[in-house]
């Protein structure tokens, strides 16, 4: 072999560029990429639905690569015709997002053998819900001695600077300031009253997040005492000692379906479909539900128990009483809107 | 040049060792860059129609003006503050014993040692309404009611100064520990006091680093996306998050392009004339 410089650098360039892209070597036979969410749903997901998933598949490989919706979409809007995602999770503003833009590919709903026993909310022909996430009011039980019951209470002069909530750029913050808006008598198209109540809420802001993770962080600091907050963030600071409390108002909790998508041009198009039957099935579901997870079901099949029974809704009927859900089609249409005015009126 | 070979130069060198990096750069650097300018120069978000229209609206709009406008202001603020509290300790590394520089050293690098989101963290604990701060005054009985430090402009600088800290100290100790002590003696032998020596001798030869460690310290604090976020919450808009908001939330691809060209230059102006200070600082040291 002629060790000459040339051919040194050329097989050096060769080996750096399959470290640089591994998907140079195997592009034709990848292992199923699930973007799941990070945090505890990552942690949730490879707990349980992988491996049933797995079990129920012949032990397919599946790589998890957690990352935010807004991500999901970027990346697979960088590469539309060979997607390195198979399956893609979503809040429900991400995911018109993902199909207004021709991301997702149809759920084929006539081969599934769990869609028809997903409550109705929860059926979605381009990618059904197998989980909802709530918002509800989540307090600090040491300081509030008597438990809130309306989003109404958050105006309430004895939690003056003791309020926190987060900005527009989540789920949470733009679905909290509809259902304000609601309470005053607008809608998904028309946020005006929620922003007037927002003028009014001032006095009593403590902090306005820039995140869910960041405000319920804030609990643990004893910077806000009450702010609207996620089901399944309050009940991870529950299990670490933290003194919160979830209640649902009495104008009904905020539910966010969360859906799951199999990606357009997937390679193993037949695998994400196989995943997200998993995801569906009543035992996945029914782990889920149970400590330490407490993700809300949407099948129906699945007999509500726990902290989920005891806090939200005891069965299907129950639940669809309690949760309200929005419309996020309409809402999407003027967001960013919302979002500008946001930045500039909400100052403390 | 004895013993070397008669053809070499060895003063002379080869543009040849920069092309692996200059290449990387090329790749990963420069074209993106390029791509984010394509993409800032179309009026819609599909990026089909070519166009101005992104840098009108921000330039026309006063509230984006408004946030560049207060990125660039907490630089200065943040690089003020390093400035002033990270020279005496420079000032103090030139003058006491090896060992006593072993500690300052490792307390100045120390922060560099942990991450920023933890760093961070433990500023949300510092200047929380039971944070640190607050209950300390609170047990003296300075205050009644907690001070509102945590998400505000105050705690934003402090937190920053803290983080960008060495980014100031390690320029500045360099370019201390580059001035003969003997100017001082002489300075002072020939009647000139202390301050008069500092203002008139130490400062203007220290002037690189206070202008190397005002660079870095302004670059990074203007982008300390984590820090800004974190300690300034969610109404305190900063053009990181501002540019974030557009791209990730709200998926303008071409309006955060353009806000991040815009800032790419504001930075830039402001960079440049941090470096013509240091041209200038350079005659002025060697006079």
């Amino acid at each position: 072999m002629n060790l000459n410089r040339r051919s040194l650098l050329t097989t050096a360039l060769t080996l750096g560029a399959m470290k640089a892209f591994p998907g140079l070597s195997y592009a034709q036979a990848r292992p199923l990429v699930f973007a799941t969410f990070t945090g505890s749903w990552e942690e949730a997901h490879k707990a349980v639905l992988v491996p049933a998933f797995r079990k129920a598949n012949a032990d397919a490989q599946i790589v998890l690569d957690p990352m935010l919706s807004v991500d999901q979409i970027a990346k697979v809007n960088a590469a539309k015709a060979n997607p390195p995602i198979d399956v893609m999770l979503h809040d429900p503003g991400p995911a018109l997002l993902a199909i207004g833009q021709d991301l997702v590919e149809p759920y084929p709903v006539e081969k599934s053998a769990y869609y028809k026993d997903l409550i109705a909310e929860a059926q979605e022909p381009t990618g059904p819900a197998p989980f909802f996430q709530v918002v509800g009011l989540t307090y600090n039980p040491e300081a509030v001695k008597t438990p809130p019951t309306s989003w109404a209470d958050l105006w309430k002069p004895e939690f003056k600077g003791r309020v926190g909530i987060t900005n527009l750029n989540s789920t949470l913050g733009t679905g909290w300031l509809v259902e304000i808006a609601k309470m005053r008598g607008g809608s998904e198209a028309n946020v005006d009253p929620g922003f007037k109540a927002l003028e009014e809420l001032k006095p009593n802001l403590a902090a306005v997040a820039a995140n869910p993770g960041a405000l319920a962080t804030l609990f643990q600091q004893g910077q806000i005492d009450i702010s609207p907050g996620n089901f399944n963030a309050i009940q991870i600071l529950k299990a670490r000692g933290v003194p919160v409390e979830f209640v649902a108002p009495k104008e009904g909790a905020i539910a966010f379906k969360t859906t799951i998508h199999i990606v357009k041009n997937s390679p193993n198009r037949e695998l994400a479909f196989k995943l997200i039957e998993a995801a569906l099935t009543p035992e996945v579901q029914t782990t889920l539900m149970n400590p330490p997870y407490l993700i809300v079901p949407t099948n129906s099949k699945v007999t509500m128990g726990g902290e989920i029974a005891r806090v939200l809704a005891k069965d299907t009927a129950e639940l669809k009483k309690k949760f309200v859900f929005q419309d996020w089609k309409k809402i999407n249409e003027q967001r960013s809107a919302w979002i500008e005015r946001f930045n500039r009126e909400i100052k403390l | 040049m004895g013993a070397a070979p008669a053809s070499r130069d060895v003063t002379s060198y080869g543009m040849g060792l920069a092309v692996p990096l200059a290449l990387f750069f090329l790749v990963f650097f420069v074209a993106p860059l390029l791509q984010l300018l394509w993409l800032s120069l179309h009026n819609d978000t599909a990026g089909l129609h070519w166009g101005i229209g992104q840098y009108l609206h921000f330039l026309t709009d006063p509230f984006s003006l408004s946030v560049l406008g207060s990125t660039l202001l907490l630089g200065a603020e943040v690089t003020a503050v390093c400035l002033v509290l990270g020279f005496p300790i420079a000032w103090l590394y030139q003058r006491v014993g090896p060992r006593l520089q072993t500690v300052i050293i490792l307390i100045v690098l120390l922060p560099l040692l942990t991450s920023v989101v933890v760093r961070t963290f433990a500023w949300i604990v510092i200047l929380g309404r039971q944070g640190i701060i607050n209950a300390t005054l609170q047990s003296l009985g300075m205050i009644d009611t907690p001070l509102k430090l945590l998400y505000t402009q105050f705690g934003v600088v402090i937190a920053l100064a803290q983080v960008q800290m060495p980014l100031m100290t390690l320029p500045l100790i360099t370019a201390l520990g580059r001035i003969d002590p003997n100017l001082d003696d002489a300075s002072c032998s020939l009647g000139a006091g202390s301050w008069r020596t500092f203002w008139r001798i130490v400062l203007p030869l220290s002037l690189p680093g206070v202008i190397a460690g005002c660079t870095l310290t302004y670059a990074a604090a203007i982008t300390a996306f984590i820090t800004q976020s974190l300690i300034g919450g969610g109404q305190m808009l900063f053009m990181p998050m501002y540019l974030y908001q557009q791209a990730s939330t709200l998926q303008n691809w071409p309006f955060a392009s353009a806000i991040s060209i815009i800032f790419l230059l504001a930075v830039l102006a402001v960079v440049s004339v941090f470096t013509t200070l240091g041209r200038l600082s350079r005659g002025y040291g060697g006079a």
